[in-house]
């Protein structure tokens, strides 16, 4: 019964002890074990007289001696550890077994849940625990063990008695031998009876099973030892027969060890001596044959226990492993939730369809409908006929079946009959939308993008007819179509309302007028139509060849080739498809092949006419616009700067035009007009400002300022023409691009030009004159300087005049001076260099703060931020929906915490 | 595993050298799967358009937490903008200009009745012209979203108008000389600075307020996010009212004679001040000194503008200048000429600038662009419009639509410039097509959501920012005029747990045997404290009676 091993913690100590503790026992093979022993003999053979005398349960005794030795030898925790994983692997399917164990009501069920609990909790009532789970161990493992730890006894004495007698170690061996001799008997028998018992009970069955391995391999060893079974032993042969053990059956030793110490109440000690339940009474049967088999030598070897205070620790140090590692686990996930952004309360885990799928909805069956709602939902559903019961299906099913019946087919043929039908349909459908998009492409884009060719086309044929005479003139073509027109308005053709109202009165019987009449209609349609197809075919013969305009010249042709084409894409896609009678014909297939054909080549057609159609724009787009020609074309040839000139000479003119329209409009204004070349202005500069300009101005607008006087002093060179020429030739670009700046419309004649050039001068030198009284520039110069030096370094005298000197009448220059500068403060402001307006020309900028700005400052670095960047940048992104996308807004507002309804359950198990 | 198979293969697509050896250009780049290679576009591209600064370099952090912290945080940022780009495909309009199709031909040729034949009936319909040549040159001003217009005559007349529909709003004849008008948060009030006063009228024309302190306005400026009305004297005096608290929050003497012009920066909600001897001044309404003044023209500073995004300012001078400023850097970056001084300058959303100079208009497109390192000078203009005798008073942009307004000397015109507006618009923010709820609420919002005046800074965000002054410097920068703190106010006021402040200070006290004032005035409220309690105690025991009296507490 392995099952019964599920005490993985309190088991552990004295697993780790198992083996150590046989070497000392080797050693001080001493006697006050062996009479340990035989007095719990003695005392079990009291306790259970009546039902065998083999029954001693020797542990009962021992326990006390026992436990804490094991403790003692349990210092390293690392061994404890592996062990207790060993315990664990084991636990599990144990712990099946003996659920179904009857032993459970009887003695064991508490302390064994209390085992459980180890693996799967904390241990944080271990030491509450521990009496409870050594006690348990006597009686789980003998009952678990018993296989094993018969086998092991059995296998030991097997080799034994190969190795021959060895009498070293006497007293222990007798010990031994005793128990042997009277265990191995009994010990034998109770197996069969043990397995016997097995088979009897299903639920015992399964503990067979699971514990089956290792029982069966000791069963085996057990029969194949047990007939030469000889009592001597040699200590160091058995504990390598124990570990070989071991080896077979994982824990062996452990739990030899461990169920040793367990004190065991008996039934007696109970009071209970009549057990008349059958099952309890086969319990107490294995129970019995456990204690047995258990080799009482073993026990001899026991120290004494530690103290209290020291088991204590032992078991909290593990406690505490163990809690630490279970706890260890969940740290990811704290960590995880310590970061995370937002936490959403109830957990996504305890919610009722965690591990569903959500983003699919799943119909609705009997089986899934697991809410009341989707269960009344589904039997109305039902009930009205709209369930998902697949009732429709089956009458149709029913329905083809019926006819085929009728028809004398079979079903096979039936289905066969329906699947082709299905495929004629979808094949006509397919064919119906492709022709469809052909048509669609044709009338729409196609005749759009060809009207144009069209025409072009027209016109390139007609310009051929005049060439060749054919049509004289353009007057003649027009009279014709004019002419065709009143045919088309004139009172004599079938759809007038002179031909309608005939029609009614049935004058054709009587009225020989409007026979006549109707005749010359019928002659004139007749000649219309000839002359339209007359010139078609002219057209036809033009085009080289290629139907590309056949296609859509005539309606009648097209109504037919749309009919071809329907005929044709009835049977597009025919290929591999099973075909009807008419269709397997072979003049049929023919005609349809051609028709196929013709298809294609009309998609085509069309795929190569836009095509065409693209790459003639190309060239057309060209001739898009004004063309060029003389003057501009020349231009264009013309280098960069003669183009610049000539543009200069034209904007000059306009300048002037406007200038006299200024002036007539606006006479108020005389002193302020208006500046016309840039070169001009330059010179001016001088008139704005005598005061030094600090070398501001570039060499470059010396140069320029230069020309400006020259022009100024040439005033009556402007005056001609050609000079504004030899000007920009001299003068780099930029400046004719200044002048071009002040452009705004040309209206004026060159004859103007000679009059106004001078008064563009004149008005220069106006604005010059209004404002050269003031030296603007100069005054802000000083004023800058002014600021500049107030917000400087300063030092401030705090000398006291009299104070530690004489004042007045007759105090000499020295002395005056000496008591000068004495008490000097210094205040700091901003240098000259450090101003940030010390580059800028004509800036100031105020210096300082603006106090009531530093209310909105922080007094400090707020805490995680290391440096005044980072914080900063903290705050750059502005949060309101003014400024981002609502996504980004509702993520930044989301709050931290976000509860949903429902209850929220602690996590039942770490996320990460 | 992955890096290595694709070097190899890159190596073997590569160019050998005789030596073996392989040329590769850039490692970094060359060995970029195409995906790879993408993902960074597109970080990169959308950084470029909604990016926020630098990365923090997260490698020399130590503390982990921290560092885990801010990289989390650099993540979400690029995660942010990642979408903001993503976000783009939302914005569905998409704004176009008149373009030449060959190199001949000039947009500024293109006039208004060309345009008016072209577009569709909706459109055309914006282009009109009021006639009011009676009562003078008109200004005018559009409201924030572009529905309501008001014109304002110099000689006293004043209409508002929901200009789409042609709806008259109200119409006044004030009678008096009329300097400059404005619109306040929305169509429902606005503010109008008469020849002594400034007064606000509701959207019925019902006079609400004369703002006796303001007196001989004449520029006039509203900040929507402060709620903040700005005027501008005769006087020089630049003074800030708050309309929803109605408090005068500043006054600041300019002291640089008559101002001539005056606007504002819509980004940081600075005032821009252009002064009779040619300079701008910057102001706040946190410093009694301009926090900027630069030298502009030669001439006094007809007219300014400021681009939305604050970064460039244009200016126009008598001295027939029109200069474009990066007020960011402070430096000019451009300088044009104009034939008259320009009257009035306006920027669209769409950087448009619309210059009116004399009896005409000038739109100018490009005078400045923020994806450019260096500006480049325009040579033509854009759209022309004028010259058949009306003077140009001033002319306005429409917010989210491609309409100019221009008031002249003859009325208003409205001109269609293509492309001016802003075509895809924030309802969040403003709505132009907003309902009369939406509108009530939207004023609840911004009420809410206004901003103090001490927000004002050159730099906007600097709110949150870290202090870097000194302790030493802060110290000094204390205010030493404050008194000493009242005794009485910080011993009753400071009473945490049953120890109350006066009694602690007493009992140190006792052990000391100096009178002195604070002692004397300390004694004498524990006495008074002491009445107080005995008076409740005997109330106390009052109404609990003979027998339960002895429960009564005594504090």
């Amino acid at each position: 019964m392995p099952g019964r091993q599920a005490h993985g913690r309190s088991l552990m100590p004295k697993a780790g002890g198992g083996r150590p503790k046989h070497r000392v026992n080797k050693q001080n093979a001493d006697k006050k074990s062996r009479n340990t022993v035989l007095d719990a003999f003695a005392i079990a053979a009291e306790q259970v007289p009546q039902r065998k005398a083999k029954g001693v349960r020797t542990r009962d005794l021992d326990e006390p001696e026992e436990r804490p030795q094991k403790r003692s030898r349990d210092d390293d925790d690392e061994d404890d550890e592996d062990e207790d994983e060993d315990d664990f692997e084991e636990a599990r399917p144990q712990k099946k077994a003996k659920n179904s164990d009857d032993f459970e009501g009887f003695s064991d069920g508490a302390e064994e849940s209390d085992g459980e609990e180890w693996h799967v909790g904390v241990g944080a009532d271990d030491e509450d625990s521990e009496l409870d789970s050594d006690e348990a161990f006597g009686e789980s493992d003998e009952e678990k063990f018993d296989g094993y730890a018969f086998s092991g006894s059995s296998a030991k004495k097997g080799k034994k008695a190969k190795k021959g007698g060895d009498d070293s170690d006497e007293e222990e061996e007798e010990g031994d031998e005793d128990d042997d001799m009277e265990s191995l008997g009994s010990d034998a028998i109770d197996l069969a009876t043990a397995l016997d018992q097995f088979e009897e009970s299903d639920e015992e069955e399964e503990q067979g099973e699971e514990g089956s391995g290792s029982d069966d391999d000791a069963d085996s060893e057990s029969s194949e030892s047990e007939d030469s079974d000889d009592d001597i032993e040699d200590p160091s042969k058995l504990d390598n027969l124990q570990k070989m053990i071991s080896g077979f059956a994982g824990d062996d030793e452990e739990e030899e060890s461990g169920s040793k110490p367990t004190n065991k109440l008996s039934l007696s000690d109970l009071g209970l001596f009549g057990v008349q339940d059958p099952h309890m009474k086969k319990s107490l049967k294995l129970m019995n044959k456990e204690e047995k088999s258990a080799k009482p030598g073993q026990s001899k070897k026991l120290d004494i226990p530690l103290a209290k205070r020291q088991q204590d620790k032992i078991l909290r140090a593990a406690a505490y492993e163990k809690t630490s590692e279970t706890l260890e686990r969940w740290i990811d996930t704290v960590k995880h939730n310590r970061r995370a952004d937002h936490l959403v309360f109830p957990l996504a885990q305890n919610a009722q369809d965690a591990g569903l799928d959500s983003q699919e909805l799943l119909p609705v069956t009997k089986a899934t409908a697991g809410t009341e709602l989707e269960q009344t939902i589904l039997a109305i559903m039902e009930e009205s006929g709209l369930g998902p019961t697949n009732k429709p299906k089956k009458e149709d099913q029913d329905n083809v079946e019926e006819i085929a019946a009728r028809k004398g087919l079979s079903a096979a043929e039936m289905q066969e009959l329906t699947r082709q039908k299905r495929r004629e349909r979808e094949l006509f459908s397919r064919e119906q939308a492709r022709q469809k998009r052909i048509k669609k492409i044709k009338s729409k884009a196609y005749r759009r993008i060809h009207r144009k060719e069209l025409l072009h086309d027209e016109q390139e044929m007609h310009d051929a007819m005049v060439e060749a005479g054919e049509i004289d003139s353009e007057e003649e073509r027009e009279a014709l179509d004019r002419r065709r027109a009143l045919e088309r308005v004139g009172t004599r053709h079938r759809e007038s309302k002179w031909a309608k109202l005939g029609k009614k009165a049935g004058r054709a019987v009587w009225d020989d007028n409007f026979r006549a009449g109707l005749t010359e209609a019928a002659r004139q349609k007749e000649e219309l139509r000839r002359r339209i197809e007359g010139r078609k075919k002219g057209e036809d013969s033009d085009d080289s060849g290629s139907d590309d305009f056949s296609g859509e010249s005539g309606d009648e042709q097209n109504d037919k080739k749309r009919l071809l084409q329907q005929l044709e894409h009835a049977a597009a896609y025919a290929d591999g498809e099973p075909e009807s009678a008419l269709m397997q014909m072979k003049f049929m297939q023919r005609g349809e092949a051609q028709k196929r054909k013709e298809n294609e080549e009309m998609i085509a057609q069309i795929r190569r006419d836009l095509d065409s159609d693209y790459d003639s724009d190309g060239p057309e787009e060209t001739d898009i616009g004004r063309r060029q020609f003389g003057m501009g074309k020349k231009e264009l040839t013309l280098p960069g700067q003669q183009a610049a000139a000539e543009k200069k000479q034209k904007k000059e003119k306009k300048n002037i035009t406007d200038d006299m329209s200024n002036l007539q409009v606006t006479p108020q204004q005389a002193a302020a007009t208006q500046v016309v070349d840039n070169s001009l202005a330059a010179s001016v500069a001088g008139a704005w400002s005598k005061a030094p300009q600090e070398g501001r101005k570039s060499s470059k607008k010396a140069v320029k300022a230069s020309v400006g006087e020259l022009d100024l002093s040439n005033a009556a060179m402007l005056a001609s023409k050609p000079k504004p020429k030899s000007k920009d030739a001299s003068k780099s670009k930029d400046t004719s691009t200044k002048t071009a700046a002040a452009v705004v419309d040309d209206s004026s004649s060159d004859d103007e030009e000679t009059i106004h050039l001078p008064l563009a001068i004149r008005d220069q030198e106006l604005i010059k004159r209004a404002f050269a009284g003031e030296d603007v520039v100069g005054d802000f110069n000083r004023e800058k300087a002014e600021v500049e030096k107030e917000d400087d370094d300063k030092e401030i005298d705090n000398t006291l005049p009299g104070w530690g000197g004489w004042v007045g009448e007759g105090i000499s220059n020295r002395e005056k001076k000496r008591h000068t500068g004495r008490f000097v403060t210094k205040v700091e402001g901003v240098k000259k260099e450090k101003r940030r307006d010390f580059k800028l020309k004509g800036v100031i900028i105020k210096e300082g703060r603006v106090k009531k700005n530093d209310q909105y400052l922080a007094t400090q670095l707020p805490h995680p931020f290391e440096s005044q960047a980072q914080y900063e940048r903290s705050l750059r992104i502005p949060v309101g929906p003014e400024w981002t996308t609502k996504e980004t807004f509702q993520d930044a507002t989301k709050p931290r915490v976000i509860l949903k309804q429902g209850i929220i359950a602690p996590m039942s198990k770490p996320i990460i | 595993m992955e890096t290595t198979d694709r070097t190899e293969l890159s190596i073997s697509r590569a160019a050998e050298q005789p030596s073996g050896a392989v040329a590769i250009k850039n490692v970094r780049s060359e060995f970029r799967s195409k995906a790879e290679a993408n993902k960074i576009k597109k970080v990169k591209a959308a950084e470029k358009s909604y990016g926020r600064g630098r990365k923090i370099d997260v490698k020399n952090v130590k503390d982990k937490k921290l560092k885990r912290n801010l990289t989390n945080l650099e993540e979400k940022y690029q995660t942010a903008t990642l979408k903001a780009k993503e976000a783009e495909i939302l914005l569905e309009n998409a704004g176009g200009f008149l373009e030449a199709e060959h190199e001949l031909e000039r947009t500024y040729k293109v006039r208004q009745e060309d345009i008016v034949s072209e577009v569709n009936i909706e459109v055309a319909q914006k282009k009109f012209d009021l006639k009011l040549d009676q009562l003078g040159p008109y200004i005018c001003d559009f409201s924030r979203n572009g529905r309501d217009l008001i014109l304002a005559g110099k000689k006293g007349h004043v209409a508002t108008m929901d200009w789409r529909e042609g709806k008259l709003g109200c119409e006044l004849q004030l009678g008096e000389t009329i300097r400059d008008v404005k619109w306040l948060h929305n169509n429902q009030y606005f503010a109008v600075a008469q020849k002594k006063y400034t007064y606000i009228y509701d959207s019925q024309g019902v006079e609400l307020h004369c703002l006796r302190k303001h007196v001989e306005v004449s520029h006039l400026e509203f900040l929507p996010y402060h709620f903040l009305l700005a005027t501008l004297g005769t006087n020089g005096q630049l003074k800030y009212q708050d309309t929803s608290t109605g408090q005068i929050v500043t006054e600041i003497a300019t002291k640089l004679g008559t101002p001539v012009s005056m606007t504002q920066n819509p980004w940081n909600a600075i005032l821009h001040v252009g002064h009779q001897n040619g300079t701008v001044t910057l102001w706040s309404p946190n410093s009694s000194e301009p926090l900027v003044k630069l030298l502009a023209h030669r001439g006094p500073v007809r007219s300014m503008a400021v681009d939305r995004e604050g970064r460039y300012m244009v200016t126009t001078g008598q001295d027939c200048k029109m200069a474009v400023w990066d007020i960011r850097m402070f430096k000019e970056v451009n300088n044009y000429f104009t034939r008259a001084p320009a009257s009035s300058v306006a920027i669209s959303d769409t950087g448009l600038t619309a210059v009116g100079w004399g009896t005409r208009t000038t739109v100018w497109k490009g005078l400045f662009s923020k994806e450019k390192p260096v500006q480049e000078k325009v040579q033509s203009p854009y759209m022309t419009w004028g010259g058949e005798g009306k003077r140009v008073e001033r002319v306005r942009w429409c917010p989210f639509d491609d309409v100019l307004g221009v008031g002249h000397s003859e009325g208003f015109s409205s001109l269609i410039i293509p492309g001016a507006g802003e075509a895809n618009f924030d309802a969040l923010e403003v709505n132009p097509y907003e309902t009369k709820k939406q509108r009530q609420e939207g004023e609840v919002k911004q009420l809410l959501n206004k901003l103090a005046p001490e927000m004002i800074a050159l730099d906007p965000n600097f709110i949150g920012n870290l202090d870097l002054r000194s302790a030493k410097q802060r110290e000094a920068d204390k205010d030493l005029d404050a008194g000493p703190p009242d005794l009485e106010e910080e011993m009753r006021n400071r009473a945490r747990g049953k120890n109350s402040a006066l009694k602690k200070y007493l009992r140190k006290q006792k052990k000391k045997n100096i009178i002195d004032e604070k002692r004397l005035k300390a004694e004498e409220m524990y006495k008074q404290m002491q009445e107080k309690n005995g008076e409740r105690h005997k109330e106390k025991v009052a109404e609990l009676g003979p027998t339960l009296a002895r429960f009564a507490k005594k504090e």
